[in-house]
């Protein structure tokens, strides 16, 4: 059998050259010849795969041990010298770790331009221009590492002069110092998303990265209802489970500050410290799917009124492989006057699907998001959040793998307010 | 017409040869495994598949306190990335680059998978990469690496599950 395929690989072997002497002058040819060759190329090469294989066949290797060399094993045919192998260059190349000269810190940026035109009253049509993000890394030691996110947003109100004139608002988004001593056990300070709402702590910044071009109302920048930062420490870890992949959180820190968007970035406003914890689970036998939830606890001191005990629990479901999208958050937030007897419960919620399509290179993916708040009379704290029903639709065009294309309208409704409708486009990236 | 005589007939010895090739030898699909290899101090030598699958995820980044996994894999466009896409990722290109892009910038891994255009490349790194872990596919791995099975098993073997 051998000798048989090596006598036709030469016969074909001599095939092209004959072609090549009749057609010299033709590129047509020419272009078939080369498809020829290269098809002969990777023949030769099965050939000598197979023959390896035979050789193999014909004198069975003793089962390898695991973690055995290759030398035992049947696929493959193990090298009879060892030659010399060339080592990747590059400071970087061996470990990920910096060489000695410092760190190296690794830079990657997110942007977006939009366009939105709505039937709301006192608002304008008109482009603008998104967040510009950027994010840094930097491995400082094999368990040690840095992570930061940096935003720089135009507002109206962030330039210079009285009344203040347009500009750009720069804020330090992120700032995480990582210890990370195995899989179980990983401990870090600084700034960070609160880890209570899956969306806040999966997208971040990064437009791009989100499939639809809005976030939720629950966890809108610069909103009230959860608290989007967190300042102080937390410990992590993950555990197999039996192959559920459970992952846990713990975090104390800061919590609100007296204005509730905010965070005690320069300091807690009381002597009492939020903390949080979250569970969840990635289950193997499910790949793609992700469950879980979390508690906050806090104490609330308002600029002005009564301090406030805050509760919050919330929970998601994600199945995110792409085809299809499923996001489902729910998160309810209860506030309680310390040594009064007004309780309140709010609630939140949000389910998302999306799919994206076979067709056309699997770059479009319409997608639908349907959202509710609920903030009873009783709640003083989020008195100025007004409840919300709204629907999102959309559809998103992949123009390459770090670009993409978002187009949505949105149907708000609001309770003593008319229906405000929008429609809205998107291209947000990665640098 | 003698030249497109001889161009078809060609084509149909390629593809006749071709298919001799295949049919003439069981289990022949052999060079279609991606077979994973490790650094020699690599403390496992048999993984379960979802265990190489959190492994090649990200969701696991040490094999121990002291020895942090270092995750290679080849270029796209490479047979054995094609089939760590399909068999373990079950994503796209795009998927995966978009996937990894999302990990750093959670901060659930410091990097993504260091990537390599050739077997040499990759191969030298494992040897010389404390912790590390590759998919290739290859015919000529040299003596020293370790072969993870998986499931108990190895390429060509019944059952294989990265092919």
């Amino acid at each position: 059998m051998r000798y048989g395929l090596t006598l036709m690989c030469v016969s074909m072997l001599s095939f092209p050259a004959r072609v090549y002497g009749q057609t010299a002058n033709s590129a047509q040819s020419d272009e078939m010849i080369r498809a020829l060759l290269d098809r002969i190329d990777r023949l030769e090469k099965r050939v000598a795969e197979l023959e390896s294989h035979s050789s193999a066949a014909a004198a069975p290797a003793p089962a390898p041990e695991p973690g055995a060399t290759v030398a035992q094993l049947p696929a493959v045919a193990a090298q009879p010298e060892a030659a010399p192998i060339p080592v990747p260059a590059g400071p970087h190349a061996h470990s990920g770790m910096p060489d000695m000269g410092g760190p190296s810190p690794h830079i990657e940026g997110f942007g977006d331009f939009d366009f939105a035109a709505t039937d709301q009253h006192n608002t304008h049509s008109g482009f603008s221009e998104g967040q510009f993000v950027l994010h840094l890394t930097s491995q400082l030691s094999s368990k040690v590492s840095f992570l930061g996110e940096l935003s720089l947003t135009a507002r109206p109100d962030a330039g210079t002069g009285s009344p203040p004139a347009p500009g750009f608002n720069v804020e330090v988004e992120r700032s995480i110092i990582r210890f990370e001593e195995n899989d179980y056990f990983k401990v870090s300070f600084g700034r960070y998303h609160t880890p209570i709402n899956w969306w806040n702590m999966t997208y971040h910044h990064g437009e791009w990265l989100q499939t639809t071009i809005s976030r939720p109302e629950m966890v809108q920048f610069g909103g009230s209802f959860l608290p989007v930062h967190f300042v102080g420490t937390l410990v992590e870890g993950a555990v197999p489970a039996d192959g559920m992949n459970l992952n846990y959180n713990f975090g104390i820190g800061n919590g609100r500050s007296s204005v509730i968007s905010r965070d005690g970035d320069w300091g807690d406003i009381n002597n009492n410290r939020a903390w949080l914890i979250g569970l969840f689970s990635r289950p193997s036998g499910l790949y793609g799917l992700q469950f879980g939830g979390a508690v906050y606890r806090d104490l609330i001191t308002p600029i002005a009124g009564q301090p406030y005990r805050e509760w919050i629990q919330s929970a998601h479901l994600v199945w995110q492989k792409g085809n299809p999208e499923l996001i489902a958050e729910v998160s309810n937030v209860t506030h309680e006057e310390v040594g009064g007897a007004v309780r309140a419960n709010s609630q939140a919620w949000y389910v998302q699907a999306g799919y994206r399509l076979p067709w056309f290179d699997r770059l479009w993916k319409p997608y639908y998001r349907f959202e509710y708040i609920h903030i009873p009379e009783a709640d003083q704290i989020f008195r100025t959040i007004p409840s919300l029903a709204g629907s999102t639709v959309g559809l998103r065009y992949d123009i390459s793998r770090f670009v993409a294309l978002k187009f949505e309208y949105r149907n708000i409704r609001r309770p003593d307010e008319p229906r405000v409708s929008g429609a809205f486009a998107q291209t947000s990236f990665t640098f | 017409m003698v030249r497109r005589t001889q161009v078809l007939s060609g084509s149909c010895a390629l593809v006749l040869l071709a298919l001799s090739l295949v049919f003439s030898l069981p289990g022949a699909p052999l060079s279609s495994d991606a077979v994973i290899i490790a650094n020699p101090d690599v403390p496992v030598g048999d993984l379960s598949f979802n265990e190489v699958r959190r492994i090649f995820l990200g969701e696991r980044q040490f094999w121990s306190s002291r020895l942090r996994i270092a995750l290679l894999l080849r270029a796209p466009a490479s047979r054995e990335r094609d089939v760590m896409l399909k068999a373990v990722y079950e994503m796209s290109e795009a998927q995966f680059r978009q996937y990894w892009i999302g990990k750093v910038f959670r901060a659930e891994a410091a990097s993504a998978p260091q990537m390599f255009y050739s077997d040499e490349e990759i191969l030298g790194a494992v040897s010389a990469i404390p912790g590390s872990i590759a998919a290739v596919e290859t015919t000529r791995i040299p003596k020293g690496l370790k072969v993870i099975r998986i499931e108990g098993r190895l390429p060509g073997e019944a059952g294989y599950r990265l092919r």
